[in-house]
């Protein structure tokens, strides 16, 4: 036991010691996030493509000759480790890019930490904060899905023009504060639409059982449910739901997960509105995310890599398009005026301005389980908002 | 009564004005002085991560310190150490979020605030004992939680409360190294506080009432009022601690007070060694930097990328296994490891062990 | 009625996981913190014998209770025997570590993903509808069935079985017990093989009906405050107060708000901490010998 103790003091004495290894020319950008941790399911996937991308970046040449090193930190959702990872990518490795890629509740510190280094900061896996909708924080970028009430307007909009607007709605959240607030949104905006909205059932983060949310959902009668809270959420009480022979239809966020649950699911009534193409459509983009995947033999499976794939995509032509790589302030002018040709992923390309640090348009598509072809089919092609 | 000596060491108290000297032999004052420096000059030898890392040290020293206080000496036990950092941190939080309150004006409010939970976390302990008071301020915990996150949620700052630096006579708080000194001052006057409460009356008292409640009754010390004492202190600096937290890191949010962080502030005291200050330190120490150890030592091993996902996963296995190391085969924790080692060489070139110590 | 169906379940789902507190603190006066990581870890055993048995899933199923069982005895063999005449608050702490070791090795060799046993093995999940409308899942209704096996068994076990008897005396006094030549190791081995066996049927039937992953552990500790109610070394007070948690749960989701349906089994439980710390089964005496 003593030698053990004083090995643990020399590993310390090792560590604390000796000095990161620099390499010279490598571009260096900090993630942090939650890989690991109860909610990692949602991030872990989308880093992993994120780092297939900068790999596959980096052997064919790097950005203008040179390399990019990506740094992972995880946090597991906590906010102080992101904290304190913010603060030794900012201070110890000197990135020209913070990457946050966590729950909501790790972007104060990290916000905090990136104003104060003047280092931009991307959101590439979570809900994008408000900052960065316009008028945009300066510091603040964000190339994730989530377009925090623009996906309740498209999701009500998707109702209507399904079943009009003489429709009783039901919501489901869950008990995070992000979610909670959006769902608020979406009743308000349900009621200004004229429709009916009869349950608002907010779930515990881990439920043991649904059932009692999904009876209030069911015994009021709501023909079609609008939710917008983490997949595990969302899934489950829509199953719950089906469990009580409740025969409506449930509209929900299409997560990472959103293309293998809608074929285990296999449900005609299951919807999933998103911003990101499904693999089913197979496009060349998404066979080059598979084979990348393959070839590194991934934890994950390609089609949750999409998010990452874009943030890749962004990466890479912050970069290029920076007169000097090498420098945060530089870099951060470059994302201020960059357009991403997603390649099919999103349904147009992704644009910010000095004013727009979200993206200037917003895309959504509509897929649900088609028993008779057996396969995903796309309900409603991509639908467009300008953000303003 | 003072800390014992070791009776090797040669040194031996000589009137009563000795036994109220803080520091008492001439190798005592020298080493002090010496680590002193060292703390002194540390920040301006490193780089600021190692800085950010002392400072955390030092946070959690101030909790562990309290939690010692309780649980250690007056054998107290709680679970609810993440919830009064949460109440201190909510205070401070929301004191500047309504009021623009400043720094001289949230820190006493968060350290009253703790002192009032204190009280209500304690009024159990009257009755309870063992597990059943560990799972009544457990309880607590969730009920605090639960009001800091509907007021997150009601006043909607869902991502967490944005708190700015505190300016102190005009001086703005802000560099790592002005909060570097600024904790480690603030760690340094809880060690003194907790220092003079073991040698003072209370001190005895929660010994005496964590050795035998019975005979500390028979004693004629108050069992209720002592008790309580130990709860309203301990959550008076824990809270104190939870705004430090709020107003160093720049934000509140419940997230960052989860059972998990209660579970690392108990394996301090643990790993330290319960029922020693210095064992508080030594588990603060431990505890805090352990994570980052692990984690420099998996960048150093071959294949670090493919490793990346999965340091977490490897942490949290590792500190379970270092706590079960800790509890199965050590159970006075670093402190019985420091006396070990500092009695070897008192008492070298001879061997000894003592009465009722491990050999 | 459908209510009613609800409040079941649920009250199913705690006494299941409760019951293996009691058993424990009853036997050893051990607080085993890590039952809800045990439990997870029984549901993940199930995945990792459903990839390895796929051609008989029924056989998947019973190797991953059994393992479970397995692995209860071990960590009593292994670990908290090592603990026994410890401070109980060492030996608690004890066992939170091991959950945090359980938890770092999960998503270790499982990752964060979620998993669904019940398509691994291909099974259908069934609606059953009752008298009055009410409608439960197979997997729901086993679990209830479960639950009165487990405790009916129990029951008959430590009142009627050789072993049952000695973990009985084992709890009531283990000096005498050990001095009438019962070996108390095998004792409390068996009760952590069974508590572990119990809390992972509950996992593995929870996982079957509505999937798994690693926040399952909440689940284990939400079920603590049902085995507090009842009094920690009361099996029936397991039951009643599963049953009492899950009414007060599932009452104020359909009645008051759901958004404190994380929070009234901990306000239940300060209340009958309050009035009446020892549970409403447990033996008063209890309290001091901690």
């Amino acid at each position: 036991m003593k030698t053990m103790n004083w090995s643990i003091l020399v590993g310390l004495a090792t560590v604390l010691a000796a000095p990161p290894a620099l390499a010279q020319d490598a571009l260096k950008i900090g993630l942090t996030g939650a890989l690991t941790g109860p909610v990692a399911g949602t991030y872990a996937p989308a880093v992993e493509g994120l780092r297939l991308y900068i790999d596959r970046l980096n052997k064919a040449g790097g950005v203008n000759g040179r390399q990019i090193e990506l740094l992972l930190q995880d946090d597991a959702s906590e906010p102080s480790r992101a904290a304190a990872n913010a603060k030794r990518f900012l201070t110890q490795d000197g990135v020209v890019m913070l990457l946050n890629a966590s729950l909501s509740s790790t972007y104060a510190p990290t916000i905090a930490e990136a104003k104060r280094a003047g280092v931009p900061l991307l959101f590439t896996a979570a809900a994008c904060p408000p900052e960065v909708f316009p008028p945009a924080d300066p510091n603040l970028f964000c190339t994730t899905a989530f377009g925090t009430e623009y996906d309740s307007r498209a999701a009500l909009n998707f109702i209507k023009e399904t079943a009009g607007t003489e429709v009783k709605i039901g919501f489901q959240a869950m008990a995070i504060p992000v979610s909670r607030g959006e769902i608020d949104y979406a009743e308000n905006l349900a009621k200004g639409m004229g429709m009916t909205s009869v349950a608002k059932e907010i779930t515990p983060p881990p439920a043991p059982d649904y059932s009692p949310f999904a009876s209030n959902i069911s015994s009021a009668g709501a023909e079609w449910v609008w939710s917008w809270a983490p997949w595990g959420s969302q899934i489950k009480t829509f199953e719950a739901l089906r469990r009580l022979g409740w025969e409506g239809n449930y509209l929900a966020w299409a997560h990472l997960e959103a293309e293998s649950e809608l074929e285990r699911v296999k449900d005609p009534g299951f919807y999933v509105l998103g911003a990101n193409a499904l693999f089913a459509e197979d496009l060349p983009v998404m066979q080059e995310i598979t084979d990348a995947a393959q070839a590194a033999g991934a934890e994950y499976p390609a089609n949750q890599m999409t998010e990452g794939w874009i943030a890749g995509m962004v990466i890479e032509a912050a970069l290029a398009s920076a007169e000097d790589p090498g420098s945060a302030d530089s870099v951060r002018e470059a994302m201020s005026g960059l357009s991403v040709d997603t390649k099919g992923l999103r349904g147009g390309s992704l644009e910010w301005t000095e004013e727009n640090h979200f993206r200037t348009q917003q895309h959504y598509k509509v897929y649900r389980w088609n028993p008779e072809s057996e396969g995903i089919e796309t309900v409603s092609g991509w639908t467009t908002f300008d953000v303003e | 009564m003072s800390k014992p000596l070791p009776s090797a060491s040669g040194h031996f108290r000589r009137s009563y004005a000795d036994e109220f000297r803080l520091i008492e032999t001439r190798l005592a004052k020298t080493s002090a002085a010496a680590f002193a420096l060292v703390l002194l000059v540390f920040p301006f030898a490193v780089s600021p991560f190692y800085v950010d890392l002392a400072t955390q040290v030092f946070l959690a020293a101030i909790g562990a310190l309290a939690l010692m206080l309780l649980t250690g000496i007056a054998g107290q036990i709680s679970l609810g150490h993440a919830g009064l950092l949460a109440a201190g941190a909510f205070t401070t939080g929301i004191l500047y979020k309504e009021f623009g309150a400043p720094f001289w004006v949230t820190l006493p409010s968060a350290a009253l605030a703790g002192a009032l939970l204190g009280v209500v976390f304690g009024l159990p302990s009257l009755r309870l004992r063992g597990l059943y008071l560990a799972v009544s301020t457990l309880a607590l915990h969730f009920l605090v939680v639960y009001l800091g996150g509907e007021y997150e949620t009601r006043r909607g700052f869902s991502t967490g409360i944005l708190v700015d630096p505190p300016v102190v006579f005009g001086y703005e708080i802000y560099a790592p190294r002005v909060w570097y000194f600024v904790l480690l001052a603030a760690a340094a006057l809880t060690l003194l506080i907790c220092i003079n409460l073991m040698r003072s009356r209370s001190g005895r008292a929660w010994r005496a009432i964590h050795s035998n409640e019975t005979v500390a009754e028979a004693l004629g010390i108050g069992i209720a009022r002592y008790k309580l004492l130990a709860f309203v202190i301990t959550s008076a600096i824990t809270a104190m601690a939870g705004a430090l937290f709020a107003y160093y890191r720049g934000f509140v949010s419940i997230e960052a007070f989860s059972l998990y962080l209660t579970i690392q502030y108990v394996a301090m005291i643990i790993i330290g060694g319960m029922g020693s200050l210095l064992g508080a330190l030594l588990g603060a120490l431990f505890v805090t930097l352990f994570p980052y150890v692990i984690e420099g030592a998996m960048a150093a091993l071959p294949g670090a990328d493919r490793l990346a996902g999965s340091v977490f996963a490897v942490n949290y296995a590792a500190f379970g296994i270092v706590m079960i190391l800790f509890l199965v085969f050590e159970p006075q924790g670093l402190v019985g490891i420091w006396r070990r080692v500092r009695n070897y060489f008192l008492l070298w070139p001879f061997r000894q062990t003592a009465l009722g110590e491990r050999p | 009625m459908q209510l009613a169906v609800n409040i079941l379940v649920l009250a199913a789902i705690y006494a299941l996981i409760a019951c293996g507190y009691v058993l424990i603190y009853r036997v050893s006066r051990v607080l085993n913190l890590a039952h809800g990581e045990l439990m997870m870890l029984g549901a993940y055993m199930l995945v990792a014998t459903a990839s390895a048995f796929s051609m008989s899933p029924v056989m998947a199923v019973v190797i991953a209770a059994l393992m479970s069982l397995a692995v209860g005895g071990m960590v009593y063999l292994f670990l908290m025997r090592r603990m026994t005449g410890e401070m109980v608050l060492a030996a608690v702490l004890t066992t939170v570590a091991l959950g945090i070791l359980i938890r770092g090795a999960v998503i270790l060799i499982w990752s964060a993903q979620q998993y669904h046993p019940r398509a691994m093995l291909g099974w259908g999940n069934p609606v059953i509808t009752l008298p009055g409308d009410a409608r439960i899942s197979l997997y729901a209704a086993l679990l209830i069935m479960a639950t009165v096996v487990v405790y009916g068994g129990l029951f008959l076990f430590l009142r009627f079985g050789r072993w049952g008897m000695r973990m009985r005396a084992a709890g009531q006094d283990p000096l005498l017990a050990a001095q009438r030549g019962i070996n108390l190791h095998a004792v409390f081995a068996l009760a952590w093989g069974l508590s572990t066996f119990t809390g992972a049927l509950a996992g593995i039937l929870i996982a079957l009906d509505s999937g798994l992953d690693s926040t399952m552990v909440m689940i284990g500790l939400k079920a603590f405050p049902a085995a507090l109610v009842g009094g920690l070394d009361s099996l029936a007070g397991a039951l009643l107060g599963a049953l009492i948690i899950a009414a007060a749960e599932v009452g104020v989701i359909r009645f008051i708000d759901p958004l404190l349906a994380d929070v009234v089994p901990f306000i239940v439980l300060i209340a009958m901490l309050v009035i009446r710390p020892w549970g409403l089964f447990g033996t008063r005496e209890e309290l001091d010998r901690v």
